[in-house]
């Protein structure tokens, strides 16, 4: 039942990533990241034995719980990588005002 | 020898009537004053002493402002920089101190420092700070500085984008750039009116304190380029 149901969601999910690039609301590593969400889900639906394995590969003997710790922990690198972006983006959009800023005084002196 | 005054200003159409005149007597530079986005007729009173304006679309804060005014001075050739504030509290009386010191010592960066300004809060708080860092600074936030051509170099390159405070952070820059920076007592002002921007209130202050010890902690043993 519960692979059913994270089958739905893995389905789900790739077909609003693919809806949204199509919109234009969404684009490039960002679509690939969650594009790749979505078929982790699909897979370790239809194979869940694949964990099961992983984990006592792992010397994990509650395999959920493996699922639980990669889960937290590939949120937390994307909220990483997410703040890293934002940064740059801050600092573009700092150094873009300040050139403007430059820009407009040229053009008001020109006149 | 090219020099450019640059004065950050938000909201300061009054004190900037009254500075701007005595400036212009006292100091036979090019002045320049950054309009961070302010809501009063600052941009006017500064264009009413025929003074160049530049306007921020977006407001960068004190910082922000003051590195607009230092990229502005390295694309038009300006080979040093003097900052001030635009609240009365520095004289322009005083830019004479700045330069003297400037030419007598070897110094990249000359701070105009007021010691005696300093409340205890302060002093307890620059004494932390200097105790993660390897600045001998006394006065860690005065906005009273000259640059050099070297000094510009540094502070309008892309690193300094990122930072949000001209203190610190500014001081870490320019000393892992391998600047050297002198301090020279100087007279200022009491504020005429508002407060500092970052003691203004508990909140802000708690929000400034984490975020320069983060930006100490995380400068721990960065290397001084020769």
């Amino acid at each position: 039942m519960t692979n059913i149901t994270i089958l739905i969601i893995g389905a789900f999910l790739s077909l609003t990533i693919l809806y949204l690039v199509r919109k234009g609301k969404m684009h490039g590593p960002y679509a690939t990241w969650w594009l790749t969400v979505a078929t982790v889900a699909i897979i370790l639906s239809i194979f869940p034995q694949l964990m099961d394995w992983m984990a006592a590969r792992l010397g994990v003997t509650y395999a959920p719980s493996l699922i639980m710790v990669l889960a937290i922990s590939m949120i937390l690198l994307r909220m990483l990588t997410m703040d890293m972006a934002l940064t740059r983006k801050e600092q573009k959009i700092r150094r873009l005002t300040q050139k403007l800023a430059m820009l407009e005084d040229k053009i008001n002196r020109r006149d | 020898m090219k020099a450019l005054i640059v004065i950050p200003a938000f909201n300061e159409a009054e004190n900037l009537r009254e500075l701007l005149p005595v400036l212009r007597e006292t100091v036979h530079c090019d002045v320049l004053v950054i309009d961070d986005l302010s809501q009063d007729d600052t941009a006017v009173v500064v264009a009413e002493h025929g003074i160049r304006c530049l306007s921020l679309s977006n407001q960068l804060g004190a910082w922000g402002a003051t590195q607009t005014g230092i990229r502005y001075a390295q694309l038009h050739g300006y080979d040093t920089v003097i900052t001030m504030d635009a609240d009365g509290q520095h004289l322009p009386l005083e830019v004479e101190a700045l330069f003297k010191t400037f030419s007598s010592a070897a110094a990249d960066v000359v701070i105009g420092t007021f010691p005696s300004r300093l409340s205890r809060l302060k002093k307890m708080a620059w004494w932390f700070f200097k105790s993660l860092t390897h600045i001998k600074i006394e006065d860690l936030t005065s906005g009273f500085r000259l640059y050099n051509h070297k000094a510009i170099e540094v502070l309008s390159a892309r690193p300094a984008s990122m930072l949000d405070y001209q203190d610190v952070g500014v001081l870490l820059l320019l000393l892992k750039s391998g600047l050297n920076i002198v301090e020279v007592p100087v007279k200022m002002n009491q504020r005429n009116d508002g407060k500092s921007r970052v003691f203004s209130s508990w909140l802000v202050v708690l929000k400034y304190m984490v975020h320069t010890t983060t930006l100490c902690i995380a400068n721990i043993g960065a290397k001084q380029a020769k």
